[in-house]
């Protein structure tokens, strides 16, 4: 009954834009390789730096598709394929992880035997942090999404042919386990792959700081994808301006609670006061990294926050365009601010390198790839859902 | 019974909110301005049925925010940058972070507090306990679990009969006349009225009156003033000699507290020599002392002619030769002990500012008594500051 | 399983009509309290004046009739200012931020939720206010031009405890009120007694239920949830900022704001479970505060108390992974030191009694919730003590270790918070509407108008 009001036909992406996305992804790797054999380290850095946001945006999504199952919502319904879709860079997580274990040593302070022979601090957190530990997590926790994100995505998809509410019950029982393992893989990848980068210092709001992050890239992530195929009809035209509006407030709470968290982290740490805790911020402070820090309040909390303050603002297509893909810079930056200045030729300050724009183009190249490949195989719209009807009526 | 009763308007009820929705839009439709919809809760999608426009309440609170954030942190500011600076914790005046709290409270609190007066008062006009509608069967069912329509008077399109049409058309019940209700009005100058005036008056006054000034002043509030403690100069009851101030340990020295051993030494400008270099910080710190302390007596420039004009007998000139030929030590030991009727001043200048004052009777000393190669300095050194 | 998804559970059951929403809600307010109304009252009254005594003792006296001292110099009065100022956090975050995320069963709790908000923030300010030894000079707190001209330490976290309660009461009041006035308008026009639709009317300020007025109305509340939402957020922040700006161990540390947070939610949900299990039943609201509203209540304790776990396990690890000794003795301190029985107690009732609640038939049995949110209220309780005590009683020199036991007055002080706070929310079962009436009214089935959705 509900097929026929639903107004919605399954279409292709156009081939321009994959195959904009195949260029950017191999002129990206090649210049990457090249930047690789001219300095390793930045190169290292740079592709962890792109290996952190695609994490966050896959494993951001997961998180957000897993919450409407949880919290039982019906507006996210209609368009909760985009974020299956983009979660699905989780299983490339496991074949993107590789090139960054072999540069371990390039990266992590710790793993240089000699360095934590002479060091009492690092002999002591040398049974968390040892190579052989730190590859038993990463691919525990990528093993953990990539079980749950399977999981989920199969039942969703296959809904969309049976309709069985069953699934529903399934997913929501797998939503529930997934929290709270969510909430400890994701803090167990923060403290690793950043902020081991500096093994003395310690943050027990890392974890928290990185997820506040990491949900925010991907709630940008799902609207820009959102606002871009509603604008080109790819989805039912019922889908309108409220459903916009409840991703612009979603943005906004997350512009401000990553605020939050941010400020909770800096002023306690100003506040105390305590040489073993303040030497991170001083090393942002150092050199030009100072305008970096400065800049990092304005692009990640002050624009975004003035740009969808108002409500009118959460509606408008176009505006939720411009500040999500701003939100995603913004995250690009935040990632870049907490990563880069640990490298040991930027500690002075910042130094510019062309390598920076090498993974991350090879990264948006990636993303548009994985996402058609995840078009091509299913419906955009879960048509099976039995909360379909429901979101797509969704009035303010 | 009166007939002259003003006419407030119509109204009419409906069982269901479809039908409310659809009256209000055949009413806003039909072109009638001033009416008004009750129900007993938000119907969704009124706005649009009575073609309102979105409220402006926002823009109350936006400003008022604003204004609450920026009066806090200016005010902060204020307070501990220019009014009162202290350092607290090692942090600077200025301490953006520590300001932040109370800067996001007091704009909540500004914002919400804004908001509500300014809908209750601005949007609302209230209290209003005395409006037409109060009291009527048709408020008692739209208060409950009727949906009511009401058209005014004093809109320009209001014929009576045309409304009664109107409602009876869309299935209206209850269809009412709603008069103004008669009004009682009193003059404000009754003896009653300004009785009770003056009356609030007077506690007002007298309760601030004697908070500020009596209860203050009682127990519990002036505990603070009676505590156990010895006031100095005061007989103590609980040291035996019956001294409340304390004599330090045989032996031990105060903090920042040097003695002076030399008191009744008989040369004391052998053993006691110039401890300060006259750089100029010294020498100003010296000039200053001398015009509060020695100048009175002294003359500004040391010439021994008091500004006291007698009353107390001339001192001498520092520019006699014995002064001259005083070594520091000695200067510095008459301006501690003391010389025939001066006292000496080692409670009111400290060591280190005596011995500026020393450094600067030398300057004078050497102004009044220049040789030529003084005069080639100074002039060469002058010639040099006009150059730059 | 049998749950339909594509239809919204009903929020009210048995299909009431407006007409008997306003009665069930309305009855308690018209017909006279019975005797177990004043035996209720008898006990929380009894409790609340031995605490009236203790107070009285502790200002004839001053605070060393508590137990605190060196090193222990914040102790049960501050654990209780914490606690109360946590159970508070419900009520708001109920009207507020369940509001903003149109969560439709809010509408059954939000009232109460909120009365107990403002309730039990009035409990919490005793505690800070005794502690500054002339609770008479409490106005130094406040910035205004005085004869020192001093002016207070705008930079200390206490002062910003001031600021943040302060307005965190204001604006729960506001808000509180806000809900009442259509409440009032209805209770005016059903009225039958004079005194009281005197009294309703003055409180109504004159509302009609005109939409012109609703639609203001509506906006005004949509902005006040957006404000108190931070608010709500910020002031068990600031709380934990009392701890955290230190240099104590076991205080200083970066979680603890959100954690703070958590743990304010997961105390504040479980004493509003504690709370209306009994009110629905004695006025016979199960139609309208039904199972499933309390079911999600204990979903969502379940989720903060795994919040708060995880901030245990964060605290703990760090602590450790920091490689700072003196953190390190804190929490091996805290879990095996003398005070280790008041951590095991905080660590079984806020981890691991809720985890019960994963399965279905617990989250929906009275008796089960019953046991398990005392439980979380009592484990809450332990959490601020061992945060406050047992980061104190050990020093940085072993010379000034101790071990605190609070005397008489501290208990009974405590005591005393509970008598009042039971004493207000029974006076307030029966002298206003419990539940939302317009609000309740407003998500009846039938209330909204069908078209509405498809029709643009």
């Amino acid at each position: 009954m509900s097929e026929t009001k639903l107004d919605y036909n399954k279409k292709e992406l156009p081939d321009k834009l994959v195959r904009l996305g195949y260029a950017l992804l191999i002129i990206g790797t090649v210049l990457g390789i090249v930047g690789y054999y001219t300095d390793s380290t930045r190169a290292a850095y740079t592709y962890l730096l792109m290996f952190m946001f695609v994490l966050s945006v896959g494993v951001g999504s997961l998180f957000f598709v897993a919450l409407e199952y949880l919290a039982g919502a019906d507006w996210s319904t209609p368009i909760r394929r985009v974020p299956e879709y983009l979660a699905s860079t989780i299983p490339f997580l496991a074949i993107l992880v590789i090139p960054l274990l072999f540069s371990i040593h390039d990266l992590f302070h710790w793993s240089h035997a000699e360095a934590v022979a002479e060091d009492k601090l690092l002999a002591g957190k040398a049974p968390y942090l040892n190579t052989t530990f730190f590859i038993i997590r990463v691919f525990a926790c990528i093993a953990i999404w990539g079980i749950f994100y399977l999981f989920m995505i199969r039942n969703s998809q296959k809904q969309d042919a049976t309709g069985n509410q069953n699934l529903t019950t399934k997913n929501i029982r797998l939503a529930a386990i997934f929290m709270p393992v969510f909430a400890i893989t994701i803090s167990i990848a923060a403290i690793d792959w950043m902020m081991s980068l500096e093994p003395h210092w310690f943050s027990t709001i890392f974890g928290v700081y990185f997820f506040s992050g990491t949900v925010l890239a991907s709630l940008a992530a799902i609207t820009f994808v959102v606002v871009m195929l509603k604008e080109k009809g790819y989805f039912s035209k019922r889908i309108t301006n409220d459903h916009l509006y409840s991703l612009g407030a979603l943005m906004f709470v997350f512009i401000n609670f990553w605020a939050y968290i941010a400020f909770s982290q800096y002023m306690l740490i100003w506040y105390a006061d305590l040489p073993e805790e303040t030497f991170w911020f001083m090393q942002r402070w150092e050199g030009s990294w100072a305008v970096f820090s400065i800049l990092l309040i304005i692009i990640h909390f002050v624009i975004p926050y003035a740009g969808l303050l108002s409500q009118p603002a959460k509606k408008d297509p176009k505006r939720l365009k411009i500040m999500s893909l701003w939100i995603l810079f913004a995250h690009f930056y935040d990632l870049y601010w907490l990563i880069m200045p640990n490298m040991e030729a930027s500690k002075q300050g910042y130094v510019f390198s062309w390598i920076d724009f090498t993974f991350p183009v090879a990264m948006i190249g990636l993303i548009i790839i994985i996402f058609n490949m995840r078009n091509k195989k299913s419906n955009l719209m879960p048509v099976g859902d039995p909360k379909l009807e429901r979101g797509l009526n969704f009035r303010l | 019974m009166n007939t002259e009763k003003k006419l407030y308007g119509l109204t009419a009820l409906f069982d269901t909110p479809d039908e409310i929705i659809k009256a209000a839009e055949k009413v806003s439709g039909s072109g009638y301005e001033k009416f008004d919809v009750h129900t007993p809760y938000p119907v969704h999608g009124m706005d649009d049925a009575m073609k309102l426009k979105p409220s402006k309440l926002g823009i109350i609170t936006l400003l008022f925010g604003l204004a609450g954030a920026g009066t806090a942190l200016l005010f902060m500011y204020w307070a501990l940058t220019l009014d009162y600076p202290m350092v607290i914790g090692g942090k600077p005046y200025f301490a953006l972070p520590a300001f932040i709290p109370v800067t996001f409270e007091v704009t909540v609190l500004l914002a919400t507090l804004s908001t509500v007066i300014g809908m209750l008062t601005f949007f609302f006009r209230f209290p209003e306990n005395d409006h037409p509608l109060h009291d009527s069967e048709y408020m008692k069912h739209v208060s409950k679990d009727k949906y009511g329509i009401a058209i005014f008077a004093e809109g320009p399109k209001f014929n009576e009969s045309a409304v009664k049409d109107l409602f009876q058309s869309l299935g209206g019940k209850n269809i009412q006349v709603v008069y103004y209700p008669v009004k009682e009005i009193y003059p404000v100058f009754q003896p009653k009225f300004i009785l009770f005036l003056a009356l609030v008056a007077i506690i007002t006054s007298g309760g601030t009156y004697f908070t500020l000034n009596k209860l203050m002043f009682m127990d519990p509030f002036n505990w603070m003033m009676n505590q156990q403690r010895e006031i100095p100069q005061s007989r103590s009851h609980f040291f035996e000699d019956g001294f409340s101030m304390r004599v330090p340990v045989q032996g031990t020295v105060a903090r920042g507290f040097m003695p002076y051993p030399y008191k009744d030494e008989p040369v004391p400008g052998e053993v006691l020599s110039n401890p300060t270099f006259p750089a100029r910080e010294n020498i100003e710190l010296g000039q200053n002392k001398y015009l509060t302390f020695c100048s009175p007596c002294h003359g500004d420039y040391g010439d021994g002619d008091s500004r006291l004009r007698g009353q107390f007998p001339n001192p001498p000139t520092f520019h006699s030769n014995r002064s001259r030929e005083m070594s520091d030590g000695m200067l510095y030991h008459i301006i501690t002990v003391g010389q025939n009727v001066m006292p000496g001043y080692a409670s009111q200048v400290t060591r280190e500012e005596r011995w500026a004052i020393v450094n600067y009777i030398r300057v004078l000393q050497r102004a009044k008594n220049a040789t030529d190669a003084d005069v080639e300095m100074i002039k060469k050194e002058s010639a040099s500051n006009v150059g730059n | 399983m049998t749950v339909d998804y594509s239809k919204e559970l009903p929020v009210v059951e048995g299909r009431l009509t407006l007409a008997q929403i306003e009665e069930l809600v309305a009855t308690p307010l018209d017909t006279r309290p019975d005797k177990k109304f004043f035996i209720a009252l008898t006990i929380s009254g009894s409790l609340l004046l031995f605490g009236a005594f203790c107070v009285a003792v502790t200002l004839l006296t001053g605070i060393g009739a508590w137990g605190n001292n060196q090193p222990v110099g914040w102790a049960f009065d501050i654990v209780n200012f914490v606690f109360w100022i946590g159970i508070g956090h419900a009520g708001t975050l109920i009207s507020a931020i369940l509001f903003l995320l149109r969560q439709k069963w809010r509408t059954g709790i939000a009232r109460f939720a909120e009365a107990m908000t403002i309730f039990a923030v009035m409990c919490a300010a005793i505690f800070p206010i005794l502690h500054t030894g002339r609770p008479w000079l409490a106005g130094y707190l406040m910035p205004y031009p005085n004869q020192h001209s001093l002016w207070i330490n705008f930079t200390s976290p206490l002062i910003w405890d001031v600021f943040a309660v302060s307005t965190y009461f204001t604006v729960s009041l506001v808000f509180w009120y806000i809900g009442l006035i259509p409440d009032f308008a209805s209770l005016r026009d059903r009225t039958a007694s004079k005194i009281k639709k005197i009294i309703y009317s003055i409180f109504s300020l004159g509302w009609r239920h005109s939409h012109r007025n609703w639609q203001h109305y509506e906006k005004a509340y949509m902005l006040l949830a957006g404000f108190a939402t931070p608010l709500v957020l910020s002031v068990h922040t600031i709380v934990s900022f009392d701890f955290a700006v230190s240099i104590m161990p076991g205080w200083h540390t970066t979680i603890f704001p959100p954690y703070f947070v958590a743990g304010a939610i997961f105390s504040g949900f479980a004493m509003v479970v504690t709370v209306l299990v009994f009110v629905r039943k004695i006025f016979n609201l199960e139609q309208i505060i039904t199972l499933n509203h309390l079911e999600k209540m204990n979903k969502v304790i379940l989720a903060t108390g795994m919040m708060v776990g995880y901030a245990y396990a964060m605290e703990f690890f760090i602590a450790w992974y920091s490689g700072v000794q003196f953190e390190q003795f804190a929490f091996i301190n805290r879990m095996f030191g003398p005070y280790a029985w008041a951590y095991w107690i905080m660590v079984s009732c806020n981890v691991i009694f809720p985890q019960l609640f994963w399965v279905k038939k617990i989250r929906r049995s009275i008796p089960w919730m019953m046991v398990i949110v005392i439980f979380v209220n009592v484990g809450m309780w332990f959490e601020r003590f061992v945060i406050v005590v047992t980061s104190l009683h050990r020093d940085f020199l072993p010379s000034s270790w101790g071990y605190y036991t609070p005397t008489l007055y501290d208990t009974g002080i405590l005591i005393g918070s509970f008598g009042l706070f039971f004493t207000l929310v029974i006076l307030f079962t029966k002298t206003l509407p419990v539940v939302s009436i317009s609000e309740v009214k407003a998500v009846a089935e039938g209330a909204q108008p069908s078209h509405h959705g498809g029709h643009k």
